[in-house]
């Protein structure tokens, strides 16, 4: 190829500058609220205002550990979230697997229909869901109460379907379920068969085939549902508001929203603390999970 | 040694395998060739044993193994894809099947040592599948079926993902490992110049069917039918439609495409309608008087060492194999013979009326 003339090539810079100068002013957009955030957060007076901290401090960091309940509520975030995405992951993992290998006529309806439950917007569902789980959580206490007598309470807080972990863990994994199911399906569909039947003719029981062959191979796939699961649980602030009411069970969601609404004052400091403090985990785990997800939605695994 | 008894395989309804007899002796390279949904994968897959034997016996060294599961056959695959594992290194690649059996790491290292020698892997032991050429990936499939010291070898197409030069490299490879390790192998391929190749012994596929067995000269020179005949062999067998009378008692007069005639010595031929194979080296370009026919040339492929020319009608082409160079050009006529002795006759229906006679 010739070289470009003149004119195209002050052209083609001129084009470039407007690429980058466009490209610069949506990410300054974009990282603006982080940083408000962050500097909010090291603010001794903080405002609602995006202003420059007279004080430098983590007082506020300090506040949300010592006086409120922060570490409470996100050990409860991290506890409910990372228990939901760990289901998901072993469900979909499994389940994807079976749903790409089988031939079964129902496949596809039952792939498209369980699409359906994410599609519903969880709101809709909130009122009979709440029914539903209310009755499922009056069963199990009138089953507990009589053998574990004032320790039930106690208990429930970790298998109770209303206010209780196990409750909101069942829901949060079961709205992602679906999503994370279709990744993985699609994500075994592209995993030739042959390096399970290569470990079959080595002798490989089926566990040795799924912990050896199956679960590495799937690591890509299973990271990138992991994540969206992870992301969209650990995003969600009407499930928890519903489904949770004892103060110790509160999530990181939850908690600033109360902050927020506290009648007296609005502490500004806190909040932005908080919230970055909300952020935190979302960005380490699309950090662990990223150099998964070129892999998966690059085309599957090289061999 | 390998016995297929009438063995069979029903996909459904739909009979993919249809009763084939088949052994293959110990130390024999025996090559399971076809054209493409003949059924060559799924019958190695099910000597194997990833697939179910529907019908007949499988006599694996005088045991009936229908149903022994495929690890316990003491048989050995190296996968189209290869399937090595992306996520361990070459040597945990090849010592899979050994550490599955919790065999000890350091005999472990020792017995991949030993393949990796064989098959000069040795250098590339802690890469992983991902950093390695095609011919390399080969190689360490290879290994992770010889290292479990298998009766039987299955190959399926192992060469389809490499390109020409490659392919011509590991064909000689791999009958060097087939003489060192006077391994029992069975290899599928669609291609019938693997076969020719390697083999001690073809099996011609079609349909589900077996159409011939024999020495991959034997298949050239004495095809059965029409479908080896055409299959073996590049370029093809020419086909010609063909009407036969009688001469006399030891005559039989061919009049074929093209004006051509001639006349064999043949007491036992039928009069009526039949098909003529002729290979391209067995046409001559010759004087106008001892022609068979005249035809125009069409096309002229010069490979230097031969030179191919396609003669006659878009509607029955002959090919015509000619050593060295020619001066032929498109659209000259040029008088050409057969080897009456080198023609074969099939019936109608493709079976053998009569065979060739060269060696
Ligand atoms: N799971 C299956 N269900 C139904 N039919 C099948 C199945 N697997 C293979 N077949 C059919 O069986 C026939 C033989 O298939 P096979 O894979 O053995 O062919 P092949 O000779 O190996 O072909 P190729 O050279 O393309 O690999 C084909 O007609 C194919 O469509
Ligand atoms: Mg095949």
């Amino acid at each position: 190829m010739s070289a470009a003339p003149p004119g195209e090539s002050a052209n083609r810079l001129r084009g470039d500058l407007m690429a980058y100068a466009s490209l610069s002013l949506i990410s300054i957009f974009c990282a603006i609220p982080f940083f408000w955030l962050l500097v909010g957060s090291l603010d001794g007076n903080a405002q609602l205002f995006l202003r420059w901290p007279e004080t430098w401090t983590f007082a506020n960091y300090l506040r949300v550990f010592a006086k409120e309940d922060g570490a409470k509520w996100l050990f409860n975030s991290l506890f409910v979230v990372g228990s939901a995405t760990f289901l998901v992951m072993v469900l979909s993992g499994l389940g994807g697997y079976a749903l790409s290998r089988t031939r079964a006529w129902w496949k596809l309806p039952f792939l498209y229909a369980i699409l359906l439950i994410r599609v519903l917007p969880s709101t809709a569902l909130i009122v009979p869901l709440y029914k539903f789980l209310l009755t499922l959580n009056n069963a199990e206490g009138a089953l507990l109460r009589p053998i574990f007598g004032s320790t039930t309470r106690d208990i429930m807080r970790w298998t109770g379907f209303i206010d209780g972990y196990l409750g909101l863990i069942l829901v949060l994994a079961t709205m992602q379920l679906p999503l994370s199911l279709w990744i993985m399906k699609t994500f075994f569909d592209g995993l030739p068969r042959d390096y399970e039947e290569a470990a079959l003719m080595d002798g490989a029981t089926m566990l040795q085939r799924i912990r050896r062959v199956l679960i590495p191979l799937a690591l890509p796939g299973l990271a990138a549902s992991g994540l969206f699961a992870f992301m969209a649980a650990w995003g969600d602030f009407l499930l928890p508001l519903i489904l949770l009411s004892s103060p110790e069970l509160q999530t990181l969601p939850i908690g600033l929203f109360r902050a927020f609404l506290r009648i007296n004052e609005i502490d500004y400091g806190l909040l932005t603390a908080l919230a970055f403090i909300y952020l935190v985990p979302a960005v380490v785990a699309f950090g662990f999970a990223r150099r998964f997800l070129v892999q998966t939605f690059s085309g599957g695994v090289k061999g | 040694m390998i016995h297929l008894n009438n063995v069979r395989k029903f996909y459904g309804a739909l009979e993919v395998i249809k009763g084939i007899d088949v052994t293959v002796e110990d130390g024999e390279f025996a090559v399971f060739v076809g054209p493409s949904g003949c059924g060559k994968s799924t019958l190695l897959r099910m000597i194997a044993g990833l697939e179910g034997i529907d019908g007949g016996d499988l006599v694996l060294n005088g045991t009936r193994i229908n149903d022994v599961p495929p690890d316990k056959r003491g048989i050995s695959m190296v996968f189209q894809s290869y399937a090595l594992y992306p996520h361990m290194t070459v040597a945990e690649n090849i010592g899979f099947s050994l550490s599955l059996k919790k065999v000890a790491p350091a005999e472990i290292r020792r017995q991949v040592g030993e393949v990796a020698d064989i098959l000069q892997l040795g250098e590339l032991l802690d890469r992983r599948p991902g950093a390695l050429s095609g011919g390399q990936r080969q190689r360490v499939a290879i290994g992770r079926a010889i290292i479990k010291k298998p009766s039987l070898i299955l190959f399926d197409e192992p060469l389809s993902n490499l390109d020409s030069a490659l392919r011509v490299q590991m064909r000689a490879e791999l009958q060097r490992l087939h003489r060192e390790l006077s391994a029992t192998v069975v290899y599928v391929t669609h291609d019938q110049v693997e076969a020719m190749t390697m083999a001690d012994k073809i099996v011609v596929l079609n349909q589900g069917t077996v159409a011939q067995v024999g020495p991959p000269m034997e298949l050239y020179h004495r095809p059965d039918n029409e479908f080896v005949a055409t299959f073996i062999g590049s370029p093809k067998m020419n086909i010609l439609p063909v009407a036969m009378t009688r001469d006399g008692a030891d005559s039989i007069r061919l009049a074929g495409p093209l004006g051509m005639t001639f006349a064999l010595a043949d007491a036992s031929l039928p009069e009526g309608a039949a098909r003529m194979g002729v290979r391209p080296e067995h046409f001559k370009v010759v004087a106008a008087d001892a022609a068979h026919f005249v035809a125009e040339v069409a096309i002229v492929e010069r490979l230097g060492v031969e030179t191919y020319l396609t003669v006659g009608s878009i509607e029955q082409p002959i090919v015509v194999r000619v050593e060295g160079d020619v001066t032929f050009r498109p659209g000259d006529r040029v008088p050409f013979a057969a080897d009456t002795a080198a023609c074969h006759i099939f019936s109608t229906d493709g079976r053998i009326l009569r065979s060739a006679n060269v060696a």
